[in-house]
């Protein structure tokens, strides 16, 4: 028995032992770097001195740094209440008995497998040309212009977000419904519990865990959003779009603020580890209550 | 099968290796030509093949290199020391950044210099280090920015070129009451709304704006009130949904006749003829200001030559310069690109641009503006975000104050870092 547990396949270690080398070689290494470099006044070229916080003291001045974290956390909360709610109703509906479910599933996840900068370039034509011209010929003002160069272009790229977002978190959830015990059912069943209720008495508190695993990752990736806002609206009109991430990348590479921009990522790197962690305790006590 | 690959991978791995060593042997002299613009890669090309054909019998290769990006690149390699031989870029913060370095050859010795245009080598002056006057850049192309207008309605609607902007005002006036839409703005894609501040800008700021900006000796709010009301005024007589109409739309439109004048540059021409074969297309400085000798055609240094005065082969360099700059090849470039040539007598006959060809041949020209704002300055946002608020109606004083209060603000905070 002893020996039996001592001797684990070297082969383990091997897999593990790369993936940690690989990960560190391409992924932690550009990270310690980039704290690095967030310290000093480097241009991403040429000669650099050590500054201290000075970068980081900047943020909090920044009028631009201060309204793309006010964009990103509207635009993070919206999609993530939103993405949840449509995809665990998605779900619900996908693992009843309805029809064609296989292929409605397929339909469903097809946002998903398209990049997301085609699908913003898509929408970009659809919200160009095709929105205009049915609002034009119906005789409605608010569609009539590109939705996208307007105050509310914020709507347009939540909407694209939503609707390419969904599928990943519907799998999810449809994953943490099959695995509920039909017994559980049968037993509500009994008892009488219908519709809504069993929803809110069975269902739901036994995805618990499927409900943490998609708050966080959504709060994550939303919070970092870039591919959709360069494809569609380059964080304009203004810079009334433009995300943390986006005005990272448009200013630490086109601006020359390589090593400020640098800070700023670290910034938010610290912000989106400490939402996911108030998220990943908040949730997880909850599910130890329901547990 | 595995194995196979494993096997041709590893050959061409080797035969990678080798290339790259013979490629820096001694019996071949092969020349870098960095390009920074990848719109120009064939027509180079072109030149850069005929210029080795001539040179074949003595050994001499040069190889074009146009990376994507290549401002950044370029800026590493500095940093490594690893400078190109023969350089070509625009005449802007990455030149600046090249020369200031202190790595490119005096070219004012060479015999094609008494040939280039003025107003031209001033611009690549203007933006060297400390404004020296020294020839390390030769500029060979240069672009314009104006109004592009329709010939054809101008002619039905009996128009006149205007040279003033009162004229400039009649004539918007004539074409919305014959029904037509005056203006095609693209605002959608934000770089373009700096078009009409840049032809605007050199007409109607005080002389030696951007060095007192640069000095903190005045501000935007003081003396660019006038443009940025008369950008708004443009606005005005746009299409309705001039803030969501990006820039290929926007030309499409225009070229079928959607409207009468857009503002924008020679670049956009070759977009008009895909959208419509047929399109009668002409350019005319733009009228800002009511004298019109003081209405420049906006036109900047899109491509010069620059070498690297620690090449090993700095004569060759310098040759291939030359070659570049003889009338017949700067004539084949600037037909192929439908561009305009540094070099004197050189003229871009295309009718299509013939309202600015003699003010560009007589060097009535004045640079970007942009050119000069500080890198990091994004001017391009703050006017998308005046337009932005044009379009919801707030009050115009308001707006331009607010406009010109956070370009100021901006321009601090980039000049800074």
């Amino acid at each position: 028995m002893k020996k039996k547990k001592r001797g684990v396949e070297p082969i383990y270690y091997a897999g593990v032992g790369i993936m940690g080398v690989l990960f560190f070689l391409f992924h932690t290494i550009s990270f310690l770097k980039g704290v690095f470099y967030s310290f000093t006044d480097w241009k991403g070229y040429g000669d650099w001195n050590f500054v201290g916080l000075r970068n980081y003291l900047q943020i909090f001045k920044d009028t631009d740094t201060i309204s793309a974290y006010l964009f990103t956390f509207k635009f993070a909360i919206i999609c993530t209440i939103l993405v949840n709610i449509i995809s665990l109703i998605l779900a619900c509906a996908l693992n009843s008995n309805i029809r064609f479910k296989n292929f409605v599933k397929g339909v469903y996840f097809l946002p998903y497998m398209l990049g997301s900068v085609i699908v913003g370039f898509i929408f970009n034509f659809i919200f160009a040309n095709l929105i205009p011209a049915v609002g034009q010929h119906l005789g409605i003002d608010a569609l009539s212009t590109n939705l996208l160069g307007t105050t509310s272009a914020i709507w347009g790229i939540i909407f694209v977000t939503i609707w390419s977002g969904c599928a990943f978190n519907t799998l999810i959830y449809l994953s943490g419904l099959q695995s509920i015990d039909t017994d559980v059912y049968e037993a509500a069943a009994l008892d009488g519990a219908k519709g809504l209720r069993k929803f809110t008495r069975i269902t739901f508190p036994l995805l618990a865990p499927s409900f943490t695993i998609n708050m966080v990752l959504a709060a994550k990736g939303y919070l970092m959003v870039y591919d959709q806002i360069m494809a569609m609206t380059d964080g304009g009109p203004g810079i009334s779009t433009t995300s943390i991430a986006v005005l990272i990348y448009k200013k630490g590479f086109g601006g020359g603020q390589f090593s400020y921009q640098m800070a700023n990522a670290v910034v938010l790197f610290i912000v989106v580890v400490a939402v996911s962690v108030f998220q990943l305790r908040v949730l997880e006590k909850r599910e130890e209550k329901i547990g | 099968m595995r194995r196979k690959r494993v096997f041709g991978t590893l050959a061409l791995v080797l035969g990678m290796t080798c290339l790259l060593v013979t490629g820096c042997g001694e019996k071949t002299k092969e020349l870098e030509l960095f390009s920074s613009k990848a719109e120009n890669a064939d027509s180079l090309q072109k030149l850069v093949d005929e210029f080795n054909t001539l040179h074949e019998s003595e050994g001499v290769k040069v190889v074009l290199n146009t990376p994507a990006d290549a401002g950044t690149i370029l800026k590493t390699r500095l940093a490594k020391n690893d400078v190109p031989d023969i350089m070509s870029m625009g005449g802007d913060v990455n030149y600046t950044e090249v020369q200031s370095a202190g790595v490119l050859a005096d070219l004012g010795q060479e015999s094609y210099m008494s040939s280039i245009q003025a107003s031209y080598q001033q611009m690549v002056y203007d933006v060297q280090k400390d404004k020296e006057e020294v020839a390390y850049g030769v500029p060979y192309a240069t672009n314009a920015s104006g109004v592009l207008y329709n010939v054809d309605k101008f002619e039905e609607l009996g128009l006149e070129i205007p040279k003033t902007w009162d004229e400039f005002l009649s004539v918007i006036d004539t074409i919305e009451a014959a029904g037509e839409k005056p203006f095609e703005f693209t605002l959608k894609d934000k770089w373009t709304g700096l078009c009409p501040w840049n032809s605007m800008a050199p007409d109607l700021q005080p002389d030696g704006f951007t060095d007192a900006r640069l000095a903190n000796e005045t501000t935007f709010a003081d003396t660019h009130t006038e443009i940025a009301e008369k950008y708004l005024t443009l606005l005005d007589h746009a299409q309705a949904d001039f803030m969501g109409t990006g820039y290929d739309d926007g030309n499409k439109a225009f070229a079928n006749g959607e409207a009468v004048m857009m503002i924008n540059g020679n670049w956009a021409i070759s977009q008009f003829t895909n959208a419509n074969t047929d399109f009668n297309v002409d350019m005319f400085a733009f009228p800002a200001s009511n004298d019109p000798a003081k209405n420049y055609v906006t036109s900047g240094v899109d491509v010069l030559f620059c070498v690297n005065k620690d090449s090993k082969n700095l004569e060759l360099a310098k040759e291939f310069v030359a070659f570049m700059m003889e009338p017949d090849h700067a004539k084949q470039y600037i037909n192929e690109q439908f561009a305009f040539s540094a070099v004197e007598g050189v003229v871009q006959e295309d009718a299509k641009v013939d309202g600015v060809k003699e003010d560009i041949a007589n060097g009535k020209v004045a640079n970007f503006p942009d050119h000069y704002y500080p890198n990091g300055f994004d001017l391009a946002a703050l006017l998308s975000q005046m337009s932005l608020n044009h379009t919801e109606g707030m009050d115009r004083g308001e707006n331009i104050k607010q406009f010109l209060a956070s370009c100021d603000e901006k321009y601090d905070i980039s000049n800074v870092q």
